[in-house]
């Protein structure tokens, strides 16, 4: 479904904030969200951004969503500019932001619906259709007059995505919509969104999870201290590892150990990283690892081993940790 | 994408109905604290040794003290709301001005605040067996309307501010009191001391209740209340202007510093 024309194109955005510190004798320290990132999104196409907490993904979406004016660098969305040219941009765009914020919790999901329609000004005879149509699309259909603070976070989720669609905008921009779903909710919404993309739409979408960017999206830039330190297509990202395998080992007290023999196998570990009892080993030779680590298992140092083929995610996890400053 | 003005105004009025105007907290000020206040004052008229407070400061001042509150706090909790539940940002980032929905939020909490200006009036007419002058009753609603024009020029004024960052939508908290003793609301404005007056004469309010005070004195000096009107509909008139230069301001202002959310 994509085309050539490009729906959002950012060139070096810069994004700081100053936050204050001190109580009488104040300092504005500058903190830097996003700096220098560039990239384009072709329309129909699926983008993801995917990154840790805090590297920059949201503040990007924002500044393209026209909601935050970049410190330097410019944006457009369809060929307009997102500081200056709001207007233009706004009827086309539609965005949700992930949990249970940006509903009104006291009102109804119809009656919010209703409102967020007469904010996009939409045609007060065709409010009606077009919401019994969403809702029949996120799958909210009777219970649209319940109250929202008694909807599960999948429900306002999807509350959520009807919202950003009432004026049937080209461009969403999706940051993190399946945050703190359960599995089953965050498959229907993935569903629903893949539905999107084969309308036509164009999509940002941000989140933490690489199985799911992998499964929707065209390009997936990396995001880590807001810069992009990868984009590519899924396909190209997981090839970076391709051939590796991982040895995922459970260890009690033995992490220190482990590291030491596996500086001893260095030419051959392409990453390894721990995380409270676990170590993640990424290599091409899975076997000299094991063997490596086989006086180890006689003891009882190793609670469990497993070797398997890498993912999207461990190469994200790799991406990353070579990108810490 | 075509819509009803009207429609528009109607669907943003009943969401702020629902949301905040008729809360128990608009119940609290809108009846029970113009009720303390109005009390307040009539039993100092009392133990000043007047038999009849002075209905329309006392009591129907009561009531404007509840317009007023009703203005300043429920605009705050509006906004710190929709910052805090992330609605904000939906508002600002939809095709419609942000001015446009706050000048329809605060027409909405005027028109709540009228409530407790009407129990006031009720107050003064079934408790106190007043009933203004017939011949009275054109000026009183001509002052009226006035008032309620002021107080939607200086509510979306604040309002702006309060968009504008966090820590301004609480100092305007603050002033509450202070604007409503300078703009007179239940006293007459005269007992002000001279050397702060000018800065009472600022606000468009002050005028619009000493009008609306006028109109309800038994004998009224046309000449006086003319200017009242005219000093009230100018001074709106130069709030609204600031407030529609602000208005863009402000819509760039947020966005360079990100004060559209709070966590």
């Amino acid at each position: 479904m994509q085309n050539e024309e490009i729906a959002v194109r950012a060139e070096h955005l810069h994004k700081i904030f100053y936050s204050v510190q001190g109580y009488w004798r104040q300092k504005r320290r500058p903190v830097v969200a996003v700096e220098d990132i560039s990239f384009t999104i072709h329309e129909g196409e699926m983008f993801g951004m995917v990154g840790p907490n805090g590297a920059g993904k949201t503040t990007t979406v924002k500044m393209l969503s026209t909601l935050l004016i970049p410190t330097s660098g410019k944006a457009s969305i369809f060929g307009f500019d997102v500081v200056s040219e709001t207007g233009r941009i706004r009827p086309k765009i539609g965005f949700t932001f992930g949990g249970n914020r940006g509903l009104y919790g006291r009102l109804s999901g119809l009656d919010n619906l209703k409102y967020f329609a007469e904010l996009y000004q939409l045609d007060p005879a065709s409010i009606g259709k077009r919401i019994k149509e969403l809702l029949e699309i996120v799958g909210l259909t009777g219970r649209e007059a319940d109250r929202v603070e008694t909807y599960s976070t999948g429900m306002q989720q999807r509350l959520h995505l009807a919202r950003a669609m009432l004026h049937d905008p080209q461009m969403l921009f999706l940051d993190e919509p399946t945050v703190g779903i359960d599995p089953l909710g965050a498959r229907e919404i993935r569903h629903i969104i893949k539905e999107l993309v084969n309308r036509g739409k164009t999509v940002l979408l941000t989140t933490h999870y690489m199985f799911e960017a992998e499964e929707l999206c065209d390009h997936i830039a990396v995001v880590n201290h807001g810069r992009i330190v990868a984009l590519d297509t899924p396909a190209a990202l997981k090839a970076r590892s391709s051939g590796d395998s991982v040895v995922v080992i459970q260890s009690r007290d033995g992490s220190q150990l482990i590291q030491q023999k596996m500086l001893s196998l260095s030419p051959i570990v392409s990453h390894s990283h721990v995380s409270g009892e676990t170590i993640t080993i990424q290599t091409k030779k899975p076997t000299r690892v094991l063997n490596a680590l086989a006086p180890l298992l006689e003891s009882s140092v190793i609670t469990n081993i497993e070797v398997r083929n890498a993912t999207l995610e461990d190469v994200y996890v790799q991406i990353v940790k070579e990108n810490e400053i | 994408m075509k819509s009803n003005r009207l429609s528009f105004v109607w669907k943003q009025m009943n969401v702020q109905f629902h949301m905040r105007a008729l809360s128990v907290f608009s119940f609290g000020l809108l009846v029970v604290q113009p009720a303390m206040f109005s009390g307040i004052g009539y039993l100092l008229a009392r133990m000043a040794g007047r038999a009849m407070p002075d209905l329309f400061h006392v009591i129907i001042g009561g009531g404007i003290m509840g317009l007023w509150s009703s203005l300043v706090f429920t605009s705050f909790f509006d906004i710190s709301n929709d910052r805090r539940e992330g609605t904000l940002e939906l508002i600002v980032g939809s095709p419609t001005s942000l001015g446009s929905v706050l000048a329809i939020r605060t027409l909405t909490n005027i028109l709540t605040g009228t409530i407790s200006l009407a129990l006031s009036f009720l107050v003064v007419m079934l408790v106190f067996h007043y009933s203004p002058p017939i011949s009275n009753l054109l000026p009183i609603v001509f002052s009226l309307g006035i008032m309620l024009f002021a107080f939607w020029c200086i509510g979306l004024f604040l309002a702006h501010f309060q968009v504008w960052s966090r820590l301004s939508g609480t100092f305007i908290n603050y002033l509450e009191l202070p604007i409503a003793i300078l703009a007179a609301f239940m006293f007459p404005f005269e007992y002000l001391p001279h050397w702060i007056r000018w800065l009472s004469n600022m606000l468009p309010i002050r005028w619009a209740v000493t009008a609306l005070g006028t109109s309800f004195q038994p004998v009224i000096e046309i000449q006086n209340l003319w200017l009242d009107w005219l000093f009230a509909l100018g001074i709106s008139c130069v709030y609204l202007v600031i407030t529609w230069y602000l208005s863009s301001r402000v819509h760039d202002m947020i966005r360079v510093s990100g004060e559209l959310h709070s966590v």
